[in-house]
């Protein structure tokens, strides 16, 4: 237990939740506009291979990072577009965006690296590790929270952020409105649907983000469908999360960790398919403990998007 | 009249989606640098270029289509079932256990294996719609949830305790099925077996029973209008779990004739890295969910791959171009996929639209 336990595994825990922690404000976020985005693995997977392809393109991780967010951003508008304006099933549309990502991130590797399956450089600079002054030189503490990549703090800063945002200011007022009931906010002259797609602009910028930590954080490598359903994850968090960034922080971290001590377990001579179940074993587990109506019913109004 | 403009509305939707989708295509063509009219030519010989070349299409599409019709059943009462590739998973290890360890004649152990494949699918499936309509867990999220667990489950039953220890390849793969088990071909020497006509009956039954039958009617009663169908007596927890059960029962199908037909054994793996499954969800996507358009969707999509391997063949452009298409042809039927949803927004419109 001792062992098990140390302080390297949370921190590696910290470094495995943010691509989940991310991408869930993000579904956080649509979930507030009342729309259910099933899409976000297919963001994220566009924001990882977009942040190696940045990265190969101007040699620089931050303008990568950047690229990335602008890549997914794009991508978005494609969700948001379909799903607002023709009113489409959200569920739908968010499932063959899915596809999208996957068809357009395997091609583009063939295309632009000339491979199959994963893309790998061991010339490219990934994320730096930044130390914190003062936090570093605390025992336990500071190797835990010190020395993670920037992404990691930005993170973290933006769950109180966005905390803020949606429940002590007017625009974010309005904005949990526009999910509530769309009728009555349009009908006091909230612009519905301009908050709807800076929703959904929003998620992308934080898929974009959770996909360059993914493919940049730690090896700076690509790999076909390497989100593994992270994306799906993030979405339970954010339904377990009642969609307020503190909640979804709670239940992302409790993923992270699974998936961390998983990653830990292979060394104690467990089989890899057990200790690599644990964290979707974990999340069916929290669905059970802690449901959520309003959302699942959200998505029990399938074909209905909520609006 | 109205019967034949509801064929027609199936039928019209997908034809549209196919030239945007070649459209698509043609654009990440020449993104490569490549011939579009060679490709396309490619493309089309690798899929009917020859009979061998068709059997091959078919014998890929076989899974597609069984796992698509379940996909399009549940779809159909408004549930979301994205669980196929693992209840195609279980049901191909199940098949494969059955008939590696199964004493008596050939042909029934067969038959007994593909019954096995089909419950433990419908019974993956069950599990979900059971967690559903008991629990209120998100239908969506469990069946993909439930993917990864059944995928690694069954990697683990062939890397430890069921592994093929004759050979010396370090493949995780069940022991090889005995040939009096195996599903038969159709044709001497070709890819195709009897999967196909299990398929293609399965095809017809499924439009019977969503046309002619009482059940069938309250299916699409309750993914048209739930309310409607909860005030007509349908219980929808139970409609659930039947839908389910059916749905789970064909993708486990799929994968049992896989297993039975075409590999002989369960190899890790095989299954979804494939992508039988979602090529079965893009099908339902783009027949929005018509038992015989999936079918036919299907037989589109397995073209498009097997096309893709003759391009890959033969010109320069890799073979990734068909996930392309697949894509651009799902979202762009998405987009308008007004068809089955449409009476809902009407509804909706009648209380005050919000654009």
């Amino acid at each position: 237990m001792e062992q098990l336990l140390d302080a390297a595994l949370f921190s590696s825990m910290l470094r495995v939740v943010t691509p989940i922690l991310l991408a869930a404000l993000g579904g956080a976020l649509c979930s507030r506009v009342g729309l259910f985005n099933v899409a976000l693995e297919g963001f994220v997977l566009v924001g990882a291979f977009s942040g190696i392809v940045g990265n190969y393109l101007f040699g620089n991780v931050w303008i990568a990072v950047l690229f990335a967010v602008l890549c997914v951003m794009l991508f978005s508008l494609i969700f948001g577009y379909i799903s607002i304006n023709l009113k489409a099933n959200v569920i739908v549309v968010g499932i063959s965006l899915n596809f999208l990502a996957a068809g357009l991130t395997t091609f583009l590797l063939r295309a632009i690296f000339d491979v199959k399956g994963a893309y790998y450089d061991n010339n490219m600079v990934g994320l730096p590790k930044w130390d914190i002054p003062f936090i570093q030189d605390i025992p336990w503490l500071g190797s835990v929270i010190s020395g993670q990549s920037p992404l990691v703090y930005l993170a973290l800063i933006l769950v109180a952020v966005l905390q803020f945002f949606l429940f002590k200011t007017i625009s974010g007022f309005r904005m949990r409105s526009v999910g509530e009931n769309p009728v009555a906010a349009q009908s006091i002259g909230i612009k519905v649907r301009k908050h709807q797609y800076s929703a959904v602009l929003a998620c992308g910028v934080l898929c974009g983000l959770a996909g360059a930590q993914l493919s940049l954080g730690q090896v700076t490598m690509f790999t076909e469908g390497m989100t593994a359903g992270r994306g799906f994850i993030a979405l339970v968090a954010t339904m377990l999360g009642q969609a307020s960034p503190i909640g979804v922080m709670a239940s992302s971290m409790l993923f992270g960790f699974m998936d961390a001590l998983g990653i830990r377990l292979q060394g104690f001579s467990m089989p890899s398919h057990f200790t690599q179940m644990l964290p979707y074993i974990v999340t069916l587990i929290a669905m059970f403990f802690f449901k959520d109506r309003s959302y699942l019913e959200d998505a029990h109004k399938a074909g209905g998007s909520s609006r | 009249m109205s019967v034949i403009k509801q064929s027609l509305r199936g039928l019209i939707q997908p034809l549209l989606a196919i030239i945007i989708g070649l459209v698509a295509g043609a654009i990440a063509i020449l993104i490569v640098g490549g011939s579009i009219t060679e490709t396309y030519v490619e493309m089309w010989n690798g899929a009917f270029g020859s009979f061998y070349f068709l059997t091959n299409t078919l014998a890929r599409a076989t899974p597609i289509i069984l796992a698509g019709l379940g996909i399009a059943l549940a779809f159909r009462a408004g549930f979301f079932n994205m669980g196929a590739e693992g209840q195609m998973v279980l049901g191909g290890i199940s098949a494969a256990l059955t008939a590696l360890y199964l004493p008596g004649p050939g042909w029934l152990v067969l038959i007994v294996s593909i019954v096995a494949g089909i419950v433990a699918g419908g019974l993956w499936s069950v599990l979900a719609g059971w967690l559903d309509a008991r629990f209120g867990m998100n239908l969506l999220i469990t069946t993909l949830l439930l993917n990864y667990i059944a995928i690694l489950f069954a990697g683990y039953l062939v890397a430890y305790p069921f592994k093929d220890t004759t050979g010396s390849a370090a493949m995780a793969q069940s022991a090889m099925i005995d040939q009096s088990v195996w599903l038969p071909k159709l044709f001497q020497g070709m890819g195709l077996h009897a999967g196909f006509i299990l398929a293609i009956v399965a095809a017809l039954l499924l439009y019977v029973f969503m046309k002619k039958t009482v059940a069938g009617y309250e299916i699409r009663m309750l993914g048209n209008n739930p309310l409607f169908a909860s005030y007509g007596g349908v219980r929808r927890g139970r409609m659930m779990m039947i839908a389910m059960l059916v749905s789970g029962g064909l993708a486990g199908l799929a994968g049992a004739g896989e297993v039975l037909g075409t590999q002989y054994r369960f190899l890790d793996g095989s299954l979804s890295s494939a992508s039988y499954a979602w090529s079965g969800i893009m099908a339902t996507l783009l027949a929005s969910s018509h038992p015989l358009g999936t079918a036919l969707a299907a037989i589109l999509l397995a073209a498009l791959q097997t096309g893709a391997m003759g391009v890959e063949r033969n010109t320069e452009v890799p073979l990734e171009v068909a996930s392309v298409i697949q894509a651009v042809l799902t979202l762009f039927v998405s987009a308008r996929i007004g068809y089955t949803f449409w009476k809902r927004r009407k509804e909706k419109q009648s209380n005050g639209t919000t654009s």
